[in-house]
């Protein structure tokens, strides 16, 4: 005997499916083309498979209460893993994940950018083209590898949207590191690689308010892209650029970035140095990023601004950016971080 | 305490796993509670609570966080520096959330002695007074850390 579908209703019914009921809600929406963020293969231990659901939810299990605020949960936001289909329901999804894809690339480029992040090159094959918006990031799977699991991590696309048939991506390798000791230690030039997305919606808004962008580490990708972007487009907007580092061997992209300088008078770059030893030939900004914005803008309570890296850098600079007077709601950050 | 690891899903999640390429057991030959009762019987001996070391553990990591990879003196002989990483991984026990995983790594200057501590391991001391196994990346050494930090 056939079992009791459910209807699923998305966005107001800009897709509608039916399901059978018992089956999870992430398993419906893969199946039905809709791939949602996830690491853990629907374990509930992620939490990244996340989905408001606006009628029908059942009751939160314990993984959701441990993964979603309470804030989150009040807004009846639940991890589409743990939903099992009991009843039609009405769910709400960023347009992002709605138009997400799984793509197979090859390897074109790989570059040692400083001793511990690389920078890949990926030409996408099937399909051949991504559309993005600059600051997205992907999901990219490694494979079983040394008797290791697959596993699937997350990063900001280094490459601009107009750019559609690659993606570019900084890796930063972390110690024992499942998907980065794969992509440092085995994956090889010409190797396939896979990966979903464009996911998120970390991207530089509509205003015409001067920005102020705040990166460390691999942390610089989106703003690559941003600054690609906003280049290749002809688009002004005052920009200034932290970019925190411990050396000038943790530094890339700088030539680069100093060309832009000179070439757009709207741009600034400011790389900052926390561990240059004194007697180096380093002229530029030297302390912790948070005192270098602090210094240069001791009121920014008319900019925007934008923040990639650590946890750690990202709750250093909602401090110092909201003590200077930015309100909380135009400081954007990556919500992976 | 009852046994926290007498549970099939956190056996196996003890082990390697797609979210931990090494595990929490390392290459520790021991069970999991055996772990446990040979590190309380540690804190026992060396005259320290677990609640203790846990705040002192605490404390050194967001000094270091702070400090953004700056060096930090914890006490004469003693650094810590934190080391940047992005995204975050669960405990491997179930309902206990995600955890940053930027690490704090601390260093007896004149020795080399070293723990590293991070935001999971740090937990699963606390609620389960796990300190993993021998041979992890992550293990914290009841005995180290107390002379580190204590």
């Amino acid at each position: 005997m056939e079992s009791k579908k459910f209807s699923i209703r998305i966005n107001d019914g800009e897709r509608t499916f039916f399901a059978p009921a018992g089956e999870s809600l992430l398993s419906v929406l893969f199946k039905n083309g809709i791939l949602v963020p996830s690491a853990c293969g629907g374990n509930g231990r992620c939490g990244f498979c996340r989905v408001k659901i606006t009628d029908g939810a059942p009751d939160f299990t314990d993984s959701e209460r441990s993964l979603i605020s309470e804030s989150d949960r009040l807004h009846r936001v639940h991890l589409s893993c743990q939903v099992r289909i009991e009843s039609d329901l009405k769910i709400e999804l960023p347009a992002s994940t709605l138009n997400a894809k799984r793509f197979s690339g090859i390897l074109e480029e790989k570059l040692l950018l400083t001793s511990d992040i690389v920078g890949l090159r990926i030409r996408l094959v099937n399909p051949e083209e991504i559309a993005f918006i600059s600051g997205q990031y992907i999901q990219l799977r490694s494979p079983m590898y040394d008797g290791r699991e697959s596993s699937i991590r997350a990063y900001s696309i280094a490459s601009p949207p107009s750019d559609r048939n690659h993606v570019e991506l900084n890796i930063r390798l972390v110690p024992n590191g499942l998907c980065s000791t794969w992509i440092f230690q085995h994956l090889q030039i010409g190797q396939k690689i896979n990966l979903t997305g464009p996911y998120g919606d970390f991207h530089l808004s509509g205003s015409s308010a001067p920005a102020i962008f705040i990166a460390g580490g691999s942390g610089m990708a989106p703003f690559h892209s941003i600054l690609h972007d906003l280049i290749g487009r002809k688009i002004r907007r005052d920009v200034a650029f932290f970019f925190g580092a411990r050396t000038q061997a943790d530094l890339f992209y700088v030539d680069e970035l100093n060309r832009f300088m000179q070439e757009n008078p709207w741009f600034q770059f400011i790389p900052a140095l926390s561990n240059e030893p004194e007697d180096s030939d380093w002229k530029n900004e030297r302390g912790l990023i948070t005192d270098v914005v602090a210094r240069y803008f001791p009121d920014c309570s008319k900019h925007e601004a934008y923040l990639c890296g650590s946890p750690g850098m990202i709750d250093s600079c909602l401090k110092v950016l909201t003590r200077n007077g930015m309100p909380k709601d135009k400081i954007y950050y990556d919500k992976f971080a | 305490m009852a046994n926290p690891t007498n549970n099939e899903v956190v056996k196996t999640n003890l082990h390697a796993s797609k979210f931990s390429a090494e595990g929490f057991l390392g290459s520790d030959n021991r069970l999991p509670e055996e772990i446990i009762a040979a590190d309380e019987r540690t804190m026992i001996e060396r005259g320290i609570e677990l609640k203790k070391l846990v705040s002192l553990l605490k404390s050194a990591y967001e000094k270091a966080r702070e400090a953004l990879g700056v060096e930090i003196e914890l006490r004469s002989g003693i650094i810590a520096v934190y080391y940047e990483s992005m995204g975050r991984i669960p405990s491997p026990f179930p309902g206990d959330g995600v955890f940053e995983k930027g690490e704090v790594v601390i260093t007896e200057t004149q020795t080399g002695r070293q723990i590293i501590l991070t935001p999971l391991a740090i937990h699963l001391i606390e609620k389960y007074h796990f300190f993993q196994g021998t041979g992890c990346r992550h293990r914290i050494d009841p005995a180290i850390a107390i002379e580190l930090v204590g």
